[in-house]
């Protein structure tokens, strides 16, 4: 076949510059350590690294919304942690108050060691976080939720909770506000509640008593009366919410410390109730822990009268089983933080695996097999370096070198 | 006898004197672009008769032709103009291709950052810092929109300048071979029918050169003019007149600059998709199809980010207690009234629906009576009907009058996401602007006896928001199992059954979840959020914006629309760089099997020149022998 002397030159010069680009572009993915130069260069694997990149970005993003959810519930847990031991404090301090040996200045002196605690826990309960913000004040963050009014310690927050999104399924809560913490604490016994008159005279003192068949339970008040007539003390129980008597305890005789049970309760009375001496039984309500410390500082304010002290055990009786239904209330609290700090620890593994594999997609999509490109270097090079060598032989050949 | 061998000789002399001249022009033309070599044609004269018979006279030159094959050269015309058109389109694509993917100037990572900042604002609500970071992000998404699509815009504007060069050098290319043409036809005449070889060969190399701008047509004619058409037939050069090619405005779009044909009566307009190969076929190609799609379908992204923020911000409370505003400005697609319409109208369209939203042009079209819609991607026609009203929606797009009337004939283009890109800002500078918040909440009773308990409840009405959404409803428990929902917008239905349904309840554009187990009395208060600093319920749905699939009737996320227009892009400069590299070769063989006929060897033009020099060393011999011969006789006289 017959040769122009011009597509000679120009088809090694062609196949060259052919070479030379795949050398550069061979050379790019060394230097980049990237096998996708351009999207040109695969374009699926290049719009599925994109989508990888972004799935690891938000799965980056999740673990730092998890920094954020782990910082915040460590720092609440460490209050709740002080307040549990406040609380514990109170309770030692309240419980050593009510012995009978105690005088009215000592119990004065336990009563003022016991507002001063009440102010710390007020404190604790308005604790802000690094920035300022009000820990339990549900979405009022910027607000103190608990200020003293004249009726006490209120609560100025609402029922917030701030969520924080720790995976793509899952939102965690990650704050508790202060009403469900200090406010939502049942007083009595958690069902009922038993309150001697204060106009009661003898020395009875009701115990807080128990549920023995909740399915009988009426959450209707009632009262118990007592009456000591010719030396025998009986006691009536009446259904103040329906005006009738309960059925079968009219009259009934009265033994200190012995169960007095009707609608699937029963209490106690010990000590020596006077004629005319009423107990009522109600519904229990929702009192604050703050409430409840008030309370049994007054009762330990209140003086002694005549030796008759059924006001003062009764009142710190009541205060301490309040007290302890607090301290569970925070302990549950806390032990649900600690559940929370523990999933996302579980969640952060998960999270980092996670973001293994991603990496290891987007590695196998978009990283330079190294052992390949410098194999396909080294091939391409003698590929060219034998075009460039046999062209100038080639070149050289002439017969007008031989004229 | 001795003049016989002298005419002989003289004539043989003659015969390598051309041959050597046109050898020596071929070897001097060797690297001309467009050369074919010339080669001498001779032929013995025919003989004297004599006793002896016939004797020859010595050798006649016929001419000098070119070793021309018009097959070769129509064929690499064709490949050359496919290779060109191929190159052409691949380069100009490569300018985009990695526009959108690149991690510094692609989309995908500021987008990225303004859902970390939203997330920042999720985790602290109240924190000033943080809602500025959201906004310095948004601001920097938006940046990214506005440069990635001037970088677009930039791009375009640089193919059309490409066009209308390319349609100079048409013309230019025109006239030259119209001129050519003349001179030609009369070298012919003159020439006594001998070709001019090289004015040949410079018309081909002109007609070559214009064939890589665009694909023509030739047509050879008897007199050795040519005739030059385009697309579908249009005559760029017909015997010695020359047409021409111009730029001119779209009557359907005059925003569009299009190539129109000069035709004797004035422009007329040319179905651009006829125009194919070459340079200009890659340039309008690349333009139609991959430019202004890239820049819709990223206006598109840029639409969805604006239009999912805006609409749940608006669902929100902001820092300062109001209800949201939008954070992003609303965003109108492009209306462009044809150049013909004779009406008054002006035609405004809206988006009400982006989901429902394609990347096509749709053309509203009135025909003196009703209204239709032509999507133009697929041609598929909505009628909308005698009038335009707010109802009138095609596609998530609404088509009203904004002002005047029509005129039967008149129409409209619209692209409802051309501008997205462009158009995309942020409204606001103030952090406290963005509302994190939900506008309402749910609180229990601290005096409630049960166990009951309230979720802090979610904004459920899609835009315009409940009138109601943030009047004060209590929900008051008259036993365990009914209750009474109080408030203005409620209807203050009472003995309804606890747990509900659902086991949540929904009034005035809020739903909240009620568990446990409620005494009598218990009353649960939905109101207006106030001063809710730390709630970051609507920031959590914004974050989540980012893996919904808000576009394509909710089929694709933000991040999947782009990679899909990443993958678009990426794909077709795949494409065209594999058929471009395989057209360049096949042009290249097609080139090497021309040039193996018409080509210059220079091997072979050296053999040729020692061929021609020994003949004339022949020839000339044969005369110094002529000369001894007559010197013999002469001698014989003395």
């Amino acid at each position: 076949m017959r040769i122009s002397s011009n597509t000679m030159f120009e088809s090694t010069v062609s196949a060259m510059t052919q070479q030379q680009s795949q050398m550069l572009h061979t050379q790019q993915q060394i230097a980049t350590g990237k096998k996708l130069i351009t999207p040109s260069d695969d374009p699926l694997a290049a719009a599925r690294a994109l989508d990888v990149t972004h799935s690891a970005a938000v799965n980056a993003q999740y673990s730092v919304n998890r920094g954020a959810a782990k910082d915040s519930l460590t720092i609440a847990e460490g209050i709740l942690g002080s307040i549990t031991e406040l609380m514990l404090n109170i309770r030692d301090t309240a419980t050593s108050a009510g012995a009978p040996s105690n005088t009215d200045g000592t119990r004065q002196a336990v009563a003022n060691s016991l507002q001063s605690s009440l102010q710390q826990l007020v404190g604790f309960a308005n604790s802000q976080d690094g920035v300022g913000n009000y820990m339990f004040a549900g979405f009022q963050t910027k607000t103190p939720p608990f200020v003293d009014t004249s009726a006490g310690t209120s609560y100025f927050g609402d029922d917030g909770q701030r969520l924080v999104q720790v995976s793509s399924s899952q939102q965690m809560e990650i704050s508790n506000n202060g009403a469900d913490l200090f406010m939502r604490i049942k007083n009595g016994n958690g069902s009922f509640l038993t309150q001697a008159n204060t106009a009661n005279t003898g020395t009875g003192v009701a115990s807080l008593g128990s549920v023995t068949t909740p399915a009988l339970l009426t959450g209707n008040n009632y009262s118990v009366t007592f009456s000591v007539a010719a030396g025998v003390t009986t006691y009536s129980v009446n259904n103040t919410t329906t005006g009738l008597p309960v059925a079968g305890m009219t009259a009934q005789p009265y033994v200190s410390g012995q169960a007095i049970s009707f609608d699937g309760l029963k209490f106690d009375v010990k000590g020596v109730p006077a004629n005319g001496d009423v107990f009522s039984v109600a519904p229990s309500t929702n009192q604050s822990v703050f409430s409840t410390i008030q309370d049994m500082i007054d009762t330990l304010k209140a003086p002694v009268l005549g030796g008759n002290m059924a006001q003062l055990t009764a009142g710190m009786a009541q205060g301490l089983a309040q007290l302890d239904a607090a301290l569970q209330n925070v302990t549950n609290v806390r032990a649900t933080m600690g559940l929370r700090l523990n999933e996302l620890d579980a969640t952060q593994a998960a999270g980092d695996n996670l973001d293994l594999n991603l990496q290891k997609t987007l590695s196998q999509l978009q990283d330079t097999d190294y052992a390949k490109a410098i194999t396909d270097l080294t091939m391409q090079q003698t590929t060219l370096q034998a075009a460039q060598k046999s062209f100038t032989s080639v070149a050289n050949l002439s017969l007008f070198s031989y004229l | 006898m001795t003049s016989n061998i002298f005419s002989s000789a003289v004539s043989g002399m003659n015969a390598a004197q051309i041959g050597l001249a046109t050898t020596q022009h071929n070897i001097t033309n060797a690297n001309t672009p467009g050369f074919t070599r010339q080669q001498v044609m001779i032929g013995a004269r025919p003989g004297d008769l004599s006793g002896a018979g016939f004797v020859g006279q010595g050798v006649d030159v016929a001419g000098v032709k070119r070793i021309y094959s018009d097959f070769l050269t129509t064929q690499v015309r064709q490949e050359q103009s496919q290779s060109s058109y191929l190159n052409t389109y691949n380069t100009a694509i490569q300018q985009i291709n990695n526009l959108f993917a690149d991690p510094a100037a692609g989309v995908a990572p500021a987008m990225q950052s303004f859902f970390d900042a939203a997330n920042g604002v999720a985790s602290s609500p109240e924190s000033i810092p943080a809602r500025q970071t959201f906004l310095g992000a948004a601001q920097s998404a938006v940046n990214r929109f506005h440069d990635l699509d001037r970088r677009l815009t930039d791009i375009a504007a640089g193919v059309n300048q490409q066009i209308t060069s390319s349609v100079s050098s048409i013309n230019t290319y025109s006239r030259q071979i119209a001129a050519l043409n003349v001179t030609i036809k009369r070298a012919i005449a003159t020439g006594n029918g001998n070709m001019p070889n090289d004015l040949l060969d410079q018309r081909d190399q002109i007609i070559n050169q214009l064939n890589n701008e665009i694909k023509v047509t030739v047509q050879n004619q008897s007199d050795g003019t040519v005739d030059v058409a385009i697309g579908t037939g249009q005559t760029l050069v017909i015997a010695e007149q020359a047409m021409s090619l111009g730029m001119q405005k779209s009557a359907s779009d005059p925003t569009k600059l299009e190539v129109a044909y000069q035709s004797l009566t004035g422009p007329v307009a040319i179905q651009q998709s006829s125009l194919q190969g070459g340079n200009l076929g890659a340039y309008i190609a690349f333009r139609d199809q991959n430019l202004e799609p890239a820049r819709v379908e990223l206006g598109r992204v840029a639409m969805g980010l604006a239009d999912a923020v805006n609409q749940q911000n608006k669902l929100g409370q902001d820092l300062n207690g109001a209800l949201g505003a939008s954070l992003f400005s609303d965003i109108t697609p492009r209306v462009t009234a044809n150049y013909n319409n004779t009406g008054t109208a002006l035609l405004a369209a809206t988006v009400s629906n982006l989901s429902a939203v394609t990347a096509s042009d749709y053309q509203l079209n009135f025909d003196g009576a009703n209204y239709s819609v032509t999507r133009l991607s697929d041609n598929t026609v909505t009628s909308l009907g005698a009038t335009l009203s707010a109802a009138s929606v095609v596609d998530g797009v609404t088509f009203n009058l904004a002002s005047g009337t029509m005129a039967a004939g008149d129409s409209f283009i619209v692209n409802p996401t051309a501008n997205g890109a462009r158009d995309i800002a942020l409204v606001t500078s103030d952090p406290r602007n963005i509302a994190a918040a939900a506008p309402i909440r749910a609180t229990a009773g601290l005096s409630n006896l049960g166990s009951g308990r309230v979720s802090n409840g979610v904004v459920t009405a899609t835009l315009p928001l409940n009138v109601n959404l943030q009047a004060p409803v209590s929900i008051t428990f008259t036993s365990p199992t009914t209750f009474d929902v109080v408030g203005a917008g409620t209807g203050n239905p009472t003995g309804l059954t606890y747990p509900t349904a659902t086991g949540s309840l929904s009034y005035n554009g809020w739903t909240v979840q009620l568990t446990g187990t409620p005494a009598t009395g218990d009353v649960f208060n939905v109101a207006t959020n106030t001063s809710a600093t730390g709630d970051s319920r609507n920031a959590l749905l914004m974050a989540a914006l980012q893996t919904q699939n808000n576009l394509s009737n909710g089929t694709a996320s933000l991040q999947s629309t782009y990679s899909q227009l990443v993958f678009d892009v990426g794909a077709k400069t795949q494409e065209l760089g594999i058929t471009s590299q395989a057209q360049t070769t096949m042009a290249a063989q097609t080139l090497a099997a021309q040039q193996s006929v018409s080509g210059v060897n220079l091997d072979e033009e050296a053999a040729n020149l020692l061929l021609y020099q020994h003949a004339y060393q022949a020839a000339a011999k044969a005369m110094q022998i002529a000369n001894t011969m007559f010197d013999s006789l002469l001698a014989i006289k003395q």
